[in-house]
């Protein structure tokens, strides 16, 4: 068996049935094991593409997702998809073909140094040596994306170690060291929670790495204790459960932040108090005792202090937490919080208003759906007023924040869940980032949906330079665009522009009723603005608001 | 505040880079390294400076893959 058949086999029997690549010279005897194998390959047109492909296959599912590339410039397109992933947690294998072992380090035709340039973005790398170790380290390399925090593994194959005969090693995996639950952080914990009069529970991206959303949910539904999400935990907390107050952070809800800001006890489960979700970080659940929930222990005391840090698996140290009910008078006053700061739809004028329009798709569109956004306001928007059941539903580009995630990610999305209906929400700024990735849905006749907001404006940065840059708009009109309509058209796929309120219901019909792909491309209003903000170096609780401005 | 430290590292040859590299991102300054290959294994020892604790990188040091151990040799200064 040549390197080059072992890796296609051992993927397979990995589980590993569907991989996303792009391929080139020095991959090429793997793709050519890839002909005829039960492996099927999905062909992206761009290496970035094929890497978020994977990410959006493996955070739809919670399963490994898997992207080829060849060395040089194919390797390098896939690195940003890689730093997404390391900073996401996402269980991805990137596979690279190397240059010939002989040929690495001469400057050869497409030669880089990948494995170098691996190691601030994967959680571990590899560039195979050895023909005979090649087995191992693919069988590690599984292993180590989906065990404990999970994350990007990269292995670099020269093409001669893929054109080579190779030996298969069985590997198993060495008695893996979990962290096991400190009992007596345990117990402060449990004294916090049983003193605590205003609690809350700040939920993170760890609850879906996880797969703790039942313990979650029987830790909240027991204490009663409102909770918050960050973006990558939405959908972690059941959209009925009553204190469920939304996502925290520079664009919460105010519910949730002033929630925090004034809880006394703050139970972060799986999350890492990122600058986005803190602001003014001295000011952030200043009076709050820390009880935090994390498998990964670098996490715990990284930006804020923990009274009690329980470093285990989720699914171990929820349930080790004691079910404090949470007092009556701080769960009403929340609910009148919620009631109080609750998103107003009752838009003035005739334009679509996003906000409204991604309200209505929300509960309209069937609750096994997936979304898959871009970055910038059009990402906030469906973060504040979509709702999801469940955090493998809504894939966003939290840690990285990259232009271009959405529609590959849709696409791997839609590979994964071939019945569920899978829409990509992006802006005028974002889609254009990986706009070639029409080809893939035309290819594959995959029925991912598009809805486009369109304010022909990069509109978080415009929104930026208005509030914070005196209106000096550098380089954020893109009133140029293209007719996203027509450009869907050349690629096969149908849709339709709206530009007034009333469009708006029948627009969503037709993307809950096509059969195939199919474009909305919403023209909205340039000045829209995501509301609340917190200002750079603000606390969360000196939001900005439309009604102030 | 200087540090130090000695640390075990798997004889990978990408092991080393992997490691002072997050020395670096995470804000530690280096100030002495020592570096030897015995019974196949890389051991260092390590001088590090910075106004953040040291724990900040340890945690991170102690998730390598390639790392086997991260001793800290003035324990009196670990602050956490």
């Amino acid at each position: 068996m040549t390197g080059a058949e072992l890796t296609i086999d051992l993927l397979a029997k990995h589980g590993v049935d569907e991989v996303f690549g792009y391929p080139g010279g020095a991959i090429m005897p793997i793709y050519d094991a890839l002909y005829g194998a039960p492996v099927k390959h999905y062909l992206t047109r761009h290496e970035q593409g094929a890497g978020f492909a994977a990410v959006g296959y493996a955070r739809s599912t919670g399963r490994l997702g898997v992207c080829l590339a060849t060395s040089g410039p194919g390797a390098t397109n896939l690195i940003t998809a890689l730093a997404d992933a390391m900073m996401d947690s996402v269980p991805l294998l990137a596979i690279t073909g190397q240059v010939p072992t002989a040929a690495i380090g001469s400057d050869a035709f497409q030669e880089i140094d990948v494995l170098g340039m691996s190691l601030s973005c994967t959680k571990h790398s590899y560039m195979v040596e050895r023909a005979e170790d090649l087995a191992e380290i693919l069988q590690e390399a599984m292993h180590l994306a989906q065990s404990g925090r999970p994350g990007p593994v990269l292995v670099d194959i020269p093409k001669d170690i893929q054109m080579a005969q190779v030996p298969f090693k069985p590997w198993l995996a060495a008695d893996e060291y979990l962290p096991k639950l400190d009992l007596n952080q345990v117990a402060i914990a449990n004294q916090l929670l049983s003193e605590a009069k205003q609690p809350v529970a700040y939920v993170g991206g760890g609850v879906h790495a996880a797969d703790a959303q039942n313990e979650l949910m029987q830790f909240l539904n027991k204490t009663q204790m409102p909770a918050v999400s960050t973006l990558k935990a939405l959908g972690s907390v059941l959209p009925d459960y009553e204190y469920d107050l939304g996502m925290l952070g520079m664009h919460g809800g105010q519910a949730a932040n002033l929630a925090v800001q004034e809880c006394d006890v703050l139970v972060c489960i799986g999350a890492r108090f990122d600058d986005r979700v803190t602001g003014n970080l001295a000011k952030f659940a200043a009076k709050a005792n820390v009880i935090h929930l994390d498998i990964d222990a670098a996490e715990v005391g990284k930006r804020k202090p923990a009274k009690a840090s329980l470093i285990a698996d989720l699914k171990t140290s929820l349930p080790a937490l004691e079910c404090v009910v949470t007092p009556k008078a701080w769960c009403d006053h929340n609910k009148q919080m919620m009631v109080k700061h609750a998103w107003r739809y009752d838009y003035p004028g005739e334009k679509v208003f996003a906000p409204y329009l991604l309200n209505q798709l929300s509960q309209r569109m069937p609750s096994t759906s997936v979304v898959c956004c871009d970055v910038g306001q059009h990402q906030m928007w469906v973060a504040q007023h979509m709702k999801f059941n469940h955090p493998c539903n809504h894939l966003s580009s939290g840690g990285a924040g990259t232009m271009g995630f959405g529609l590959p990610a849709a696409i791997g999305a839609q590979i994964a869940r071939k019945d569920d209906f899978v829409i990509t929400v992006s802006g005028d700024g974002s889609i254009m980032m990986n706009i070639q990735e029409l080809a893939t849905i035309r290819r594959n006749n995959l029925p991912v949906k598009i809805l486009i907001l369109d304010n022909q404006r990069l509109g978080m940065v415009r929104q930026w330079q208005e509030l914070f840059f005196e209106g000096r708009y550098s380089e954020t009109n893109l009133s140029d665009n293209p007719d996203f309509v027509q450009l869907a058209a050349v690629f096969g796929i149908a849709g339709q522009t709206i530009t007034h309120a009333n469009q708006v219901d029948d627009a969503i019909t037709a993307l809950l009723n096509s059969d195939g792909p199919y474009i909305v491309h919403a023209c909205i209003d340039d000045k829209e603005n995501v509301w609340p903000l917190v200002p750079p170096g603000a606390a969360n609780d000196e939001m900005m608001t439309e009604k102030a401005q | 505040m200087k540090h130090n430290l000695t640390i075990a590292l798997k004889s990978q040859s990408v092991a080393i880079e992997r490691f002072l590299r997050v020395v670096r991102h995470r804000g530690f300054d280096l100030t002495h390294l020592q570096l030897n290959m015995d019974d196949g294994q890389y051991n260092m020892a390590m001088t590090v400076d910075s106004d953040k604790p040291i724990y900040l990188l340890t945690s991170q040091l102690n998730k390598l893959v390639d790392v086997k151990h991260v001793t800290l040799q003035n324990l009196q200064q670990q602050a956490v």
